[in-house]
């Protein structure tokens, strides 16, 4: 039972979190051009429905209650045509609107913390109300519509009571159970599915109307209205069923009904009919309501999906699994008693292996792929992130975003967020002009641009943040890091890029006031830990007056990557291709040593120091002369120098391990070394992280 | 210690139906000239034959890692982590492959011996306050020689 509870409310979790996004991007999108279009303003209705059906399901009363309050808003609007709201209502509703999606996120953020939700959601609720009720006076004028149609209900009532007693035809049946359902509790015909299959589990046996109830949403008007009846062949099974009634929940009333002969009189209790239909006196005139489930139908009917949600640990499970094939298969195929066999079975062997060669790589692509996903909600939302200070700083910005289809690793997705969302704010809060008449003054459009784009290589994503806003002065910087004591060679050294590097580090912010948004000081260095957690590289151009320009390079996935597999004394480790520049043999003679010793060597025009790994890391090995081993010229986004190595073994793909908890406390990836792989002999070998051994080596000393 | 009085050890060992809880099986093992013996609970398989990858920058206690059907597993030289000399590779030279509260880790021993129950209410504490960096606790057989304790807490903490 608890996992089941489990799985539902991950289901829960996961479906209202793409409602609220779905709600997200269009509100901002209708924000746009400042009206909702019907479409949008019946899937709004239908997102609250689906929100408010489930929550009340789940029995999360606050999440309920916020979108059915919502959903009376927008059933009106439905109702009465977008239209009939002035222009300065709905710039009202929409940001009531994204106030009400930020408050159901809220909750919805505490559900999935586990935390207890907020009770009194009265205050806010009440605020839809008022805005309601002010629309509707205003378009209408009308407060009385509803009491008229509470009258005009009540007269209706008797009429659709008359079939709610009809009992369904069946002609074997000796008795009915009617059942009514406690009233306001959501998803009423999947509630009373549960209670059948509760008695059916009893071995009570009987058929049920309406018999559609698990599948067909729109019974669930009925039930609410009319209850739903149970059919009993035999009197014994019905009293069986009843007694169990007793035991569910949620349960109003049932009464037994004898199968009649002939027509029959309708037994509802009567208390019901008033009931009913002032609860259904909502603002809405009640000869409309009979089309809610027809119109919401063709829109929210469930369409067969050709789509399934996975849990992410199983991807993660299979992924592993589909690694630990690859290093099996070549495990297999290199295994040396296999030159021993004769000739034609060698030809056999060798024919089958490249088969599953073959099958393997396509199974490891297609498990690759499962794991992608598009990158648009993150960037989606942006949208909201820009609209939000926007308003808030008074500047002029538009977003344009570029190549939203890009596929990248769900935990790349995940990781990326916070990043890009710093830097949207950044170049929000700092890097657009300040006024519009500065940008004119500055020959640019009065509205600030930022461009927000991903793009492919074979094994990379490329994202990156461009405003046109007024750039960086690598003066300014260096002035401040000056001032924060955060300089490690004269200024007059740091070129440029080397500058603008340094407001990547920890303590560094150029901007004299903390901001809502930034200038927190937490920023840059943030933004670049997270992106490297993910083996990912930041840079950034930029031109005094012309703009600035964040770029995140990113591996397509984190598991599988590309290495180059070198030898040091007996280690092997591996290098991440995407982290090689180039591999040369020197002579002694190239080596140029400074005053402390230290070794370095020049290359188109730079100098580059030298990183001996077999000293490093303490590793016999026999090759010590520059001239023997080979030189492995590597970057990172900020950092380019050369190790030195015995020898390169060739390249291959790894599948990436972490390392064992229990060596957590030495820290190795401070020193260079970012987790191991398995290679084809089922040997380990390790991989080096770049970025850290540079730091290692060559800093801080 | 023959086998014999081993046995007869587990014999008279043998808990009345009351004491069962305080009875615990456990391996013992042999590394340097000590006995020791680590609960079951904590023992996952013993391998043998195994090429361990040498890790740079970590104390020459750990040995490296291994590969153990795809899981890696650092491996920890028992008599080097109780500050003595590097174990000796023989014949008998195993690894155990204990999960402590979820840590993995191999430990490499001289011999594994066998299974026996133990009464946790025998173990006595060793006296010598300061010197233990592994071991947590003393009993002595039957036939008057001594098991030492596995401190696994002590053990699934890597230290410098």
């Amino acid at each position: 039972m608890d996992n089941g509870m489990e799985g539902m409310l991950d289901t829960y979790l996961f479906e209202t979190n793409s409602l609220l996004d779905q709600l997200d991007e269009m509100l901002v999108k209708d924000e746009k051009i400042g009206d909702f279009s019907s479409d949008d303003v019946n899937e709004i209705f239908r997102i609250m429905h689906t929100i408010k059906g489930s929550s009340a399901m789940m029995e999360f009363g606050s999440l309920a209650s916020i979108a059915h309050h919502i959903e009376d808003l927008f059933f009106y609007i439905r109702d009465k045509g977008i239209d009939s709201l002035d222009p300065e209502h709905k710039k009202e509703l929409f940001n009531l609107m994204f106030r009400s999606e930020d408050c159901l996120r809220g909750q919805v953020e505490k559900v999935e913390n586990g935390e207890a939700l907020d009770t009194d959601m009265d205050s806010f609720a009440s605020e839809i109300n008022q805005f309601l009720k002010k629309i509707s006076g205003a378009a209408t004028g009308e407060p009385e519509v509803s009491a008229s149609n509470i009258g005009s209900d009540q007269s209706s009532a008797p009429d659709s009571l008359t079939p709610a007693g009809n009992l369904p035809s069946d002609d074997k049946a000796i008795c009915f159970l009617h059942v009514f359902l406690d009233e306001g509790i959501g998803m009423e015909n999947l509630r009373a599915f549960m209670i059948i299959n509760s008695l059916k589990e009893c071995d009570v046996d009987f058929r049920y109307y309406p018999s559609d109830m698990d599948t067909n949403p729109e019974t669930c008007a009925t039930i609410i209205e009319e209850g739903f009846y149970l059919s009993f062949e035999d009197g014994e099974m019905a009293a069986k069923a009843e007694d169990l009634m007793k035991s569910q929940g949620h349960i109003r009333s049932y009464e037994l009904i004898m199968a009649p002969e002939s027509d029959p009189e309708p037994e509802t209790p009567k208390p019901d009919t008033g009931d009913t239909a002032s609860k259904n006196a909502a603002p809405a005139p009640k000869p409309e309501r009979k089309e809610v489930p027809q119109k919401a139908a063709p829109a929210g009917a469930p369409v067969k999906q050709n789509l399934i949600s996975v849990n992410l640990t199983k991807l993660n499970d299979l992924m592993d699994i589909v690694g630990e094939i690859v290093i099996t298969e070549s495990m297999v195929t290199s295994c040396p008693e296999l030159d021993q066999l004769n000739r034609d079975s060698y030809d056999n062997f060798m024919k089958s292996a490249r088969q599953l060669r073959k099958l393997t790589d396509d199974l490891q692509d297609l498990a690759m792929s499962l794991r992608m996903v598009p990158i648009s909600g993150v960037f989606q939302k942006m949208n909201r992130i820009v609209r939000d200070m926007k308003q808030k700083l008074g500047k002029d910005v538009r977003l344009t975003l570029i190549g939203e289809d890009t596929e990248v690793d769900k935990t790349i997705v995940d990781n990326i967020q916070d990043p890009i969302m710093h830097m949207v704010r950044n170049s929000m809060d700092h890097g657009i002009e300040d006024t519009a008449e500065e940008r004119i003054a500055a020959g640019k459009n009065p509205q600030g641009e930022i461009v927000l784009s991903a793009t492919h290589t074979s094994n990379e994503v490329i994202i990156s943040i461009a405003d046109d806003g007024k750039g960086m002065n690598p003066d300014k910087i260096l002035a401040k890091a000056r001032e924060k004591g955060i300089l490690v060679k004269p200024e007059s050294e740091y070129t440029k890029k080397e500058a603008l590097g340094l407001i990547m580090l920890p303590g560094f912010s150029t901007n004299q006031t903390v901001t809502e948004f930034s200038g927190r000081g937490v920023g840059m260095d943030v933004v670049k830990k997270n992106v490297e957690s993910v083996g990912g590289v930041v840079s950034l151009t930029s031109e005094e007056g012309q703009g600035t320009t964040f770029s995140i390079k990113i591996p397509l996935t984190l598991s599988i990557m590309d290495g180059m597999k070198v030898t040091v004394g007996r280690s092997i480790f591996t290098i991440p291709i995407a982290n090689i520049r180039q591999s040369f043999k020197i002579t002694a003679e190239e080596i140029i040593y400074d005053e402390n010793g230290n070794e370095m060597v020049e290359r188109i025009g730079g100098f580059y120091p030298i990183v001996r790994l077999h000293q490093f890391y303490g590793i016999e090995t026999e090759i010590q002369n520059p001239g023997e081993g080979i030189l492995i010229w590597v970057e990172t986004s900020d950092h380019s120098f050369c190790l030195f190595v015995d020898d390169l073994i060739g390249e291959q793909q790894v599948v990436v391990k972490p390392f064992p908890a229990f060596l957590n406390c030495f820290e190795l990836k401070n020193y260079g070394i970012g987790g191991c792989t398995i290679l084809g002999d089922g040997n380990i070998s390790i991989i080096l992280d770049i970025p850290s051994l540079h730091t290692a080596t060559l800093e801080g000393f | 210690m023959d086998e014999q009085a081993i046995l007869n050890e587990e014999l008279i060992g043998l808990p009345d139906m009351d004491e069962v809880t305080t009875v615990e099986r456990c391996l013992t093992f042999k590394s340097g000239d000590l006995i020791l013996y680590i609960s079951t609970r904590h023992v996952i398989e013993i391998i043998n034959n195994y090429s361990i990858t040498n890790l740079p920058l970590v104390p020459p206690y750990i040995k490296g890692i291994i590969n153990l059907r795809g899981q890696v597993l650092p491996v920890v030289d028992i008599q080097m982590r109780m500050g003595k000399s590097e174990t000796e590779c023989g014949n008998e030279t195993c690894i155990i492959v204990l999960d402590i509260d979820s840590v993995s880790l191999g430990i490499i021993v001289d011999s594994v011996r066998q299974v026996i129950d133990i009464d946790l209410n025998n173990v006595r504490p060793i006296p010598l306050k300061r010197q233990q960096k592994l071991l947590d606790g003393m009993v002595t057989m039957e036939d008057g020689s001594v098991f030492m304790s596995v401190d696994c807490q002590a053990l699934a903490k890597a230290q410098y």
